[in-house]
């Protein structure tokens, strides 16, 4: 084959892969922050705190754990990013949004169930983080990112005040 | 801004409170200190380096919080929690977080 | 205590930049500090090699390999091989190599300089020049290449990089390790065609001390932009690898005529144009 179309190929597939994935990536993010925005609105009446004292004049007719987790995969691009910023240092701005997107949506989707099960607020809240490795080359990949929030739902009489 | 990771703040009390803020950031290693670190792994010993980054990463991350809270109108932070994952090779994620509070 | 519902600001945890700003950040950063890299290495082996006497090459590099690859058919060929290098390595007063040429059993016309003072011509060579001129030039460029002794920048510099590369690779993906080794690739570029027109031009002196001028060498090297023929799209090849433009073509024929040397002159026919046919 002709060097010059071989090194065309070399590196145009990256260089289109990179392109690609970017702008397919960048438009899913921003449906997903629409998205986590909206239902953000829609529960900002029920606090989520993670200390574990009730505040004085609740009455809290039941409680229970309540729970939401999300796992958010990396896209090629900001993989491609995080490698070249591995050799400069620094932050690594393209994970950011990432995990900016996977906690915002595990501490809704923990909110979404407090209110299907009738609470109107969540105490103790936690957060943990954590890395999937990708089973194929050899547990060095990221296949993705979990995020799980849970806390204790509490069931009140009245809204809380 | 008052931190505390205590459930109140000792000595005031909390006459408002918001919800849960969060400050997080992603550092990756450079090649220096990646580096130093492998050498190190043959001596043994604090690798500083890494040491130096996480700290500032972690003050970066209290920063980021502590702006979140300020935006609500909060003077305290309570509960502050932080927690250390691996994100990728090479890339830690620092992340702080607590319940943004107005304290008297 | 009160519950205040409003919500945070929720720009905080993300960093203003545009993605696509840092991408090109980061590749400019990388790509230039992989070239500072490699230029740094250039340096540091251009301070090693004059260390290195042709007496430890040759005993280093010891090219038995070389007596494998070598056709014997071509040993035919071998006396007159060795008399054209004995005459041309006579220009190269401080000569302190003891040299040697081989003829390798390729089709693709081409020619190496080995560590430890081993020329290899291929068969494909052979076959392709159309006077002893050419050939000679073409030798000779082979030596000039061993005075400057760029075949061990070549293999020090390949070195350093792979184990740079290496050592990087062991922490960052491959997208991220073609950005840096295609700038790397293209300082090293900009090194060995100097190197090139430094060997060209030692050739064409030889080739004018030993003839009295410089044509049928010339003839070669203005062949190659416009290989009309099929029998010279071979010797294209060997050039390619020495990338040959118009620019350097001009340049040596500035400087032949800054030398005086006459560009035409008899050429004298080389004798193995029969060889390489089957029999």
């Amino acid at each position: 084959m002709d060097p010059a179309i071989e090194s065309l190929i070399d590196l145009g597939l990256p260089l289109a892969f990179l392109v690609g994935t970017y702008f397919v990536g960048s438009a899913i993010e921003a449906r997903h922050y629409r998205s986590i925005r909206a239902r953000e609105g829609a529960l900002q009446r029920l606090p989520a705190v993670t200390f574990r004292s009730v505040p004085a004049g609740w009455e809290v007719l039941e409680s229970g754990l309540v729970t939401g987790s999300v796992v958010i995969s990396v896209d090629y691009f900001k993989r491609f990013l995080a490698a070249l910023r591995n050799l400069v240092g620094g932050r690594v701005k393209s994970y950011e949004s990432l995990l900016d997107r996977g906690r915002r949506e595990a501490l809704l989707r923990m909110k979404e169930e407090a209110a299907a099960r009738g609470c109107s607020a969540v105490i103790n809240v936690r957060l943990e983080t954590t890395r999937m490795a990708n089973s194929r080359r050899g547990g060095q990949g990221t296949a993705g990112l979990e995020v799980i929030a849970f806390g204790t739902g509490l069931r009140l009489r009245g809204d809380p005040a | 801004m008052i931190h505390s990771n205590t459930e109140t703040v000792p000595g005031m009390q909390i006459v408002h409170f918001y919800g849960v803020v969060t400050g997080s950031t992603v550092r990756a290693k450079h090649i220096g200190r990646d580096i130093m670190a492998s050498l190190k792994n043959l001596v043994g010993g604090e690798l500083t380096g890494y040491t130096e980054l996480l700290q500032e990463a972690r003050n970066d991350a209290l920063e980021r919080m502590t702006q979140q809270a300020e935006s609500l109108g909060a003077n305290a932070v309570v509960n502050v929690r932080f927690s250390t994952s691996s994100i990728a090779q090479g890339a830690a994620e620092l992340f702080a977080y607590g319940t943004a509070v107005r304290v008297e | 205590m009160r519950f205040d519902s409003r919500l945070p600001d929720d720009a905080v945890n993300v960093s203003p930049t545009h993605p696509a700003r840092e991408a090109l950040t980061l590749v400019a950063g990388v790509a230039v500090g992989v070239m500072a890299l490699v230029v740094v290495l250039a340096i540091a082996i251009e301070a090693v090699i004059p260390w290195i006497p042709p007496s430890f090459e040759a005993r280093i590099f010891s090219n038995r390999w070389l007596a494998s690859a070598r056709n014997t058919d071509a040993d035919r060929q071998a006396p007159e091989l060795d008399d054209l290098l004995a005459r041309l390595a006579v220009h190269w007063a401080d000569n302190p190599y003891d040299l040697h040429i081989v003829a390798i059993d390729d089709p693709t016309p081409n020619a190496f300089a080995f560590p430890g003072g081993w020329i290899g011509v291929t068969t494909g060579l052979l076959d392709s020049v159309e006077s002893e001129n050419e050939l000679a030039f073409v030798v000779a460029h082979e030596i000039g290449h061993f005075r400057d002794r760029d075949h061990l920048r070549g293999i020090g510099r390949g070195l350093a990089f792979a184990l740079a590369m290496s050592a990087l690779g062991l922490t960052t993906t491959n997208a991220a390790m073609r950005v840096a080794t295609i700038s790397g690739d293209l300082t090293a570029r900009a090194f060995d065609r100097s190197q090139e027109s430094r060997a060209d031009r030692f050739a064409l002196a030889v080739v004018a001390a030993e003839y009295g001028h410089v044509g049928g060498a010339m003839d070669f090297l203005t062949r190659l932009p416009r290989p009309e023929d099929g029998a010279h799209d071979g010797i294209r090849h060997y050039f390619s690898t020495h990338p040959l433009g118009e620019k350097r073509t001009d340049a040596l024929r500035l400087w032949v005529r800054e030398n005086g040397w006459p560009d035409e002159g008899p050429l004298r026919p080389w004798s193995g144009r029969a060889f390489g046919s089957a029999e």
